[in-house]
This record gives C-alpha cells, sequence and structure tokens, in this order.
C-alpha cells in the first residue's frame, strides 16, 4: 500500500524528425488505498501514462514516485507493482497455479509450500480453486481474466496497474467483474490506477478519475464531480450517455442568440461569463424536460426519433420542423419510460437555467456550470 | 469389383456407385490434371527409386537391366548393403561426433542472440545494426572462406597443440578436426539460426514478456523460463534445418579433416570415395552408401516432424 505522485511527467516519442508528444505535464497525486480511473479517447496517452508508472516506458522529463520514493529509474521488476494487461498476457505453458505462482517464485524467496497456500487463497477468494491445474488455453476469456487478475491480486504489490482489463469481455461478464473488480479493492486496500476508454467504467468504479486528451490532463476529480462541474467543454462530451447538448450561441445583453433559439439568462449566471461573448451552451439530456406550456426557457420542437431503452427514453427534437432532419439542430432528451411520445409529434421542451452549462467557445473551458447543490436537490428528488 | 457382379453386400454398392458417381464427374480437365500429377510425380521419384533398386543389384544384374526395373531374383543383392555399412559405420560415429553438438549449439546460441535482439528494449539503432551484421553473414559464400579457414586453423587457432593433453589419453589426433567442425559450423550457422528464432520471437505477446518483467522475472529468467520454453517449434525447425546442412557439407570437412583414410573421417568424406576404383564404379554399392549416410537425417526429419510443421506454419 502506497501513495503514488506523478510530477510534471512528459513523454515524447521519436517518428523520423518529428517529435510526438504522448503525455504533457500530467501531474496527478494517487492517495494511499484510492481508485483512479484514469479515461479518454483512443490515443490520448493514459496508456502510455500507465506504462510509464510500470517502467514500461521511460520518462521523457518529470518524476514518478511510490510512497515519496523517486522511481524513475528503478526497473520494473523492483517497482513493486503488478499489471493486469487488456490481453491478460497469461504464459500459455504454464498451468493456472505456475501462472499465480510465477510473480512470487521471481520477486521472493518464500519457500513453496508458502507460494501454494496464497496461491490457493488467493484462487478460493476468485472462485478459481477448481482451474489451478488448467492450462490457459483451456478456460474461457472470463475464467483468463480472473486468472489474470488473481496472478497480480497474490503477490499483494503496493500498486496495483490495470490497462482495459475488461475490454475483451462480453457485456454481462464485464458489468459482473466491474462489480466484483470495485469490491475486491475495497477488501485488499491497495492503490490502484485503472486505464479504460469506457465512461461507464469511470464513472461507477473509481474514487476519483483523471480524464486526459490529446496527452494533456483535462480533469481529476470525482465522477459525479467531473459529471455536473466539467472543467470543460471536452470533459463535459466525453461523460454521460447520451452525451451532452451542444449549442453555440453569442452573448447580447441578458439573452444567449443562437442558431434556432434565445435564452434569457439571469445575473447570477451572467456573471460568470466575464467578457466572453461567443459560447456554447450545454445542457444535459436528462435535464431536458418535456412541459406542457411555453415560455421564456421553453421551446416548441418536433419529435425526430424515438429510441426506448425500457425505463426510459431517448427522443431526438428538432427545433425547426421546416428543415431537413439532419441539418436541424437537434436536441437530445431523456425522458420517463412511460412517457409517450412519437414520431412528428410537437412537444415543448424546457431547458431549466439551473442545468445549463456555459463554454468559452474558442478555449471549451467552462464558464459556468449547474451548481452540484442543485444537482444533488434533483438527485434526491 | 464390377458392378455387373450381383450385388451381395451393401459396402460394395456403395462402393461401386460412388465410384461411378466419381467418374461421371471427371471433366477433361481432372483427368489432364492427374495425369499431369502422375507424371510430375514419376518425374520425381524415379532417381530415388532407381538408386533404391540399384543398391540391390549384382554387378550382371546393372549391366543387363534398365536402371530402373527392380532385380530379378538371380540378381538380388544384400552385399552392397553389408559392404555399405561396414566401411561408412566409422565415420557415421564421426559426423554424428560433430554434427550434433553443432547442431544443439548452433541452435541456442541463435535463440539467445535472437532474444537479445528482439525483446530487450535497447536503442533500436543498435539492434538494427547488430541484426545486419549477422543478417550479413548468411550471404557469405562457403567458397570464399575457405582458404582463411584453412589458415586460421594452421596457423592462428592451433587447437591440436593446445590439446596435446587429449592426444596423450591415446586418442587420435586427427579428432582435432572434429572439434574444428564443431566450432566451424556453430559460427556459420548462427546468422540463419538468429534469423529464423527472431522470426520466431517477433510474433510472441510483448504483454506476456512485459508481465513476466513486472512479475520481478530478470532478462536471464525471462528468457529461461517464458521463453525459451515456447520455441520448442522453431527449434524442431533450426534443429532439423542445422542438422541436414552440417551432416551433408562435404567442403568443410574435406578442408578441415582432408584425408578419408584418417580415424577421424566423417560419413561424406568416405562416401565421396565409396566403390570408386581403377576398374570403375561400383553403381550399386554407391547407391547404398549413400542411402546408409542419408538415414540419420530421414530420422531426424521424422523424429521432429510434428513440431517442424507447427514451427513453419509459425
Amino acid at each position: 500500500m502506497a501513495t503514488l505522485e506523478l510530477d510534471s511527467i512528459t513523454k515524447t516519442f521519436q517518428d523520423g524528425d518529428e517529435e510526438i508528444v504522448a503525455v504533457d505535464d500530467v501531474s496527478l497525486s494517487i492517495d494511499d488505498g484510492e481508485f483512479l480511473v484514469v479515461v479518454g479517447p483512443s490515443g490520448c496517452g493514459k496508456s502510455t501514462t500507465l506504462r510509464m508508472v510500470a517502467g514500461l516506458e521511460t520518462i521523457t522529463a518529470g518524476t514518478l514516485s511510490i510512497d515519496d520514493r523517486v522511481v524513475n529509474h528503478v526497473k520494473s521488476q523492483n517497482r513493486d507493482i503488478a499489471m493486469v494487461f487488456q490481453s491478460y498476457a497469461l504464459y500459455p505453458h504454464m498451468s493456472v497455479r505456475q501462472n499465480m505462482s510465477f510473480g512470487l517464485e521471481e520477486s521472493t524467496d518464500l519457500p513453496d509450500d508458502e507460494i501454494n497456500r496464497m496461491v490457493g487463497e488467493t484462487g478460493e477468494m476468485l472462485g478459481i480453486s477448481p482451474l489451478l491445474d488448467r492450462k490457459p488455453s483451456d478456460l474461457s476469456g472470463g475464467q483468463q481474466q480472473r486468472v489474470a487478475l488473481g496472478r497480480a491480486i497474490v503477490r499483494d504489490p503496493e500498486v496495483f496497474l490495470m490497462d482495459e482489463p475488461l475490454s475483451n469481455l462480453d457485456a454481462k461478464l464485464r458489468a459482473e467483474m466491474r462489480t466484483e473488480l470495485q469490491r475486491l479493492q475495497n477488501d485488499l486496500g491497495v492503490t490502484t490506477v485503472y486505464v479504460t476508454h469506457d465512461q461507464t467504467e469511470a464513472m461507477t468504479m473509481g474514487d476519483r478519475i483523471a480524464i486526459l486528451d490529446g496527452g494533456e490532463l483535462q480533469q481529476v476529480a470525482t465522477p459525479l464531480e467531473c459529471y455536473h462541474e466539467p472543467s470543460n467543454r471536452f470533459v463535459a462530451s466525453f461523460l454521460g450517455e447520451p452525451s451532452m447538448n451542444f449549442f453555440d450561441v453569442t452573448l447580447e445583453g441578458d439573452r444567449l442568440v443562437g442558431d434556432v433559439f434565445e435564452y434569457p439568462i439571469d445575473e447570477g449566471i451572467r456573471s460568470d461569463l466575464g467578457d466572453a461573448t461567443d459560447l456554447v451552451l450545454g445542457i444535459r439530456p436528462e435535464a431536458v424536460q418535456l412541459v406542457d406550456a411555453a415560455g421564456d426557457h421553453e421551446f416548441e420542437t418536433t419529435v425526430d426519433v424515438v429510441e426506448p431503452m425500457g425505463d426510459e427514453n431517448t427522443v431526438y427534437l428538432h427545433f425547426d420542423p421546416d428543415v431537413e432532419p439532419e441539418n436541424a439542430s437537434t436536441l437530445v432528451a431523456t425522458i420517463d419510460g412511460f412517457n409517450r411520445v412519437s414520431e412528428d409529434d410537437t412537444v415543448i421542451a424546457r431547458i431549466p437555467p439551473d442545468a445549463i452549462h456555459l463554454f468559452d467557445r474558442s478555449t471549451g473551458e467552462a464558464l459556468h456550470n449547474r451548481s452540484m447543490e442543485n444537482a444533488a436537490d434533483q438527485i434526491d428528488l | 469389383m464390377s458392378d455387373t457382379e450381383p450385388r451381395t453386400d451393401g459396402g460394395t454398392t456403395t462402393r461401386t456407385t460412388r465410384l461411378r458417381r466419381t467418374l461421371d464427374r471427371m471433366t477433361v480437365e481432372d483427368v489432364g490434371l492427374y495425369v499431369v500429377l502422375a507424371l510430375a510425380a514419376a518425374f520425381y521419384l524415379v532417381p530415388i527409386e532407381s538408386g533404391l533398386v540399384t543398391s540391390f543389384k549384382t554387378g550382371t544384374a546393372i549391366i543387363e537391366t534398365a536402371p530402373f526395373a527392380p532385380p530379378g531374383p538371380s540378381g538380388l543383392t544384400f552385399e552392397k548393403w553389408r559392404t555399405a555399412i561396414d566401411v561408412l559405420l566409422r565415420g557415421m560415429g564421426n559426423s554424428l561426433l560433430y554434427a550434433v553438438p553443432a547442431t544443439v549449439i548452433s541452435a541456442f546460441v541463435g535463440s539467445i542472440t535472437a532474444y537479445g535482439l528482439t525483446i530487450p528494449t535497447w536503442n533500436k539503432s543498435y539492434k538494427a545494426l547488430v541484426l545486419m551484421l549477422i543478417i550479413a553473414g548468411i550471404f557469405i559464400p562457403y567458397q570464399a572462406v575457405l582458404v582463411p579457414l584453412t589458415q586460421f586453423w594452421s596457423q592462428w587457432a592451433q587447437l591440436d597443440q593446445v590439446l596435446s593433453f587429449v592426444w596423450a589419453l591415446g586418442i587420435d589426433e586427427d579428432y582435432v578436426g572434429i572439434i574444428e567442425l564443431v566450432i566451424t559450423h556453430v559460427a556459420y550457422g548462427i546468422p540463419i539460426c538468429t534469423l529464423l528464432f527472431r522470426t520466431y520471437y517477433k510474433t510472441m505477446s510483448d504483454e506476456m514478456i512485459e508481465s513476466a518483467r513486472l512479475d520481478g522475472a530478470t532478462l536471464r529468467r525471462v528468457y529461461r523460463r517464458i521463453v525459451l520454453p515456447l520455441s520448442g517449434p522453431m527449434f524442431a525447425v533450426v534443429l532439423i534445418y542445422q542438422f541436414t546442412q552440417i551432416w551433408n557439407d562435404l567442403l568443410f570437412t574435406l578442408v578441415i579433416v582432408s584425408t578419408e583414410s584418417s580415424p577421424a573421417a566423417p560419413v561424406v568424406l568416405i562416401l565421396a570415395g565409396l566403390g570408386s576404383s581403377l576398374e570403375g564404379q561400383d553403381f550399386a554399392l554407391r547407391m547404398a552408401g549413400a542411402f546408409f549416410a542419408a538415414l540419420p537425417t530421414l530420422a531426424v526429419y521424422i523424429f521432429f516432424g510434428e513440431e517442424f510443421a507447427e514451427g513453419v506454419a509459425a
């Protein structure tokens, strides 16, 4: 168990004469026993960051410390970390038992019967005891995944590193393993860095999430903070399914003027914006409400598509019925599953002022977020 | 089994009808294809068949019958095989003495070199340079090194003097040639072995190796416990290839051991002179000798056949 500190970590690759910055000045501090999820789209540098922590990539600049010990130049095998790979990376010629003992045999002086006992215990904890004498090729994907996990757990390392460990599983198994991993990490209390491109995993699993894009750290915060108080437009659009709605608007006096609507704002929001006038208005689909009466913050729209999900419906709304659907501005709303709307219905959509986000159009920086208190109120309701 | 016969059992019926159906479906192209295939097979097999039947013929039978025709009862003899085995057995032993160690050592050195050039995270430009030099070694023709090789063993590395204590034990001094052959063949085999193993190691999962490193294994332990146990199929390929090469090589043995009368003469050297004399060629004896000398390479193919197929596919 240990703390992990990344201080201005940078990684550049040389590609011919070109220098590619894979990770740009990332600083992160992970507490003892914390579960940090690093999330971002493909090629954002999240795996490279993890591999630098593991010692599989050299660090171009910055310092990496485990428990206040700088480990930049410490070899992988001496960092006391265990890693679970996306491909599981099991040793195909060894049985499950040998796969799990390998790390203990190589990194400790424990006697064989002690190693055997520890492997047995871990096997039991993960429910893979009956598989211990089989070869990896005889196991299903889910079982191999457990073995890969067991191989990491049995070593009782200071830090767990996980590189998209669930992405090769089918949806149902993935959901199960997600819960189980969280439970295991809670029980073991080992500092964990978990890399994924899946925002559901990021939202549900981590104590905190770190969102990377283009090698740069966008935000580090609890999942709810990232969701409700994104630091910029990228974070806002990356988290949440369906994604947040965005509309380009211009501030004119106390109104936000967009292509298809005008939206009055109060002084509270106005004061957050400073001098910026070119803005992007963001609204989460679940914050959009369908109401009966029109008003300042209510807009008449036409239903284009309804996607029933059972408990809720995702509806795609158009502001202007005369414009071809593919060119029109679309507002996505998530509404109750029992709320029956069908295509081409005219409905009134309310964009509540306390739920809107405003971003600077050029920098993408968040100028105004819905307040967490309001969000919490809504969850309570 | 004509189909006009009364059909008494089911097996015959189905077999006959199936045959007829197959024949019905045959087109002119099919017939042509099979004829060409049969001719090609015959073309490749006739020399071997001729050699084999010749080795069992008496001198008169060789003159009287066609080369590929089997010997008649009067022309059949096993005498030539007995002579060939008698003469060659000594050389077989000598050949095994250098072919086996040279094969095994070159395979292992090639495997370790390839591991070093593939898996550890070295600077790529160093790797490329070393690999380039090694690959260049594959293209040096045997003929080009014959003179330097003789000079090396006769003037630079005088092994026979270094090993004088061995000769004192009563082993013939000519056996220094066997040791020189081992070293020469290992040196000559390393480039191709390295290349073959490198191709194989490049397909190994990087994550698996990284995982072993993170598990605390050193580079040497990763090789010993992960890479080497997984190299089986490629070892089969390399062992078969190297053994055949070394066993059949005449040029180096001619230069290093040189005389067939030497007690250390390898089988190829004795075989070269077998059955030739001033009176003419003893074809039967030469054929018997050739087949006998080829037996070990055949055995190696059969022994590693399954792994060989897997390794070639990889």
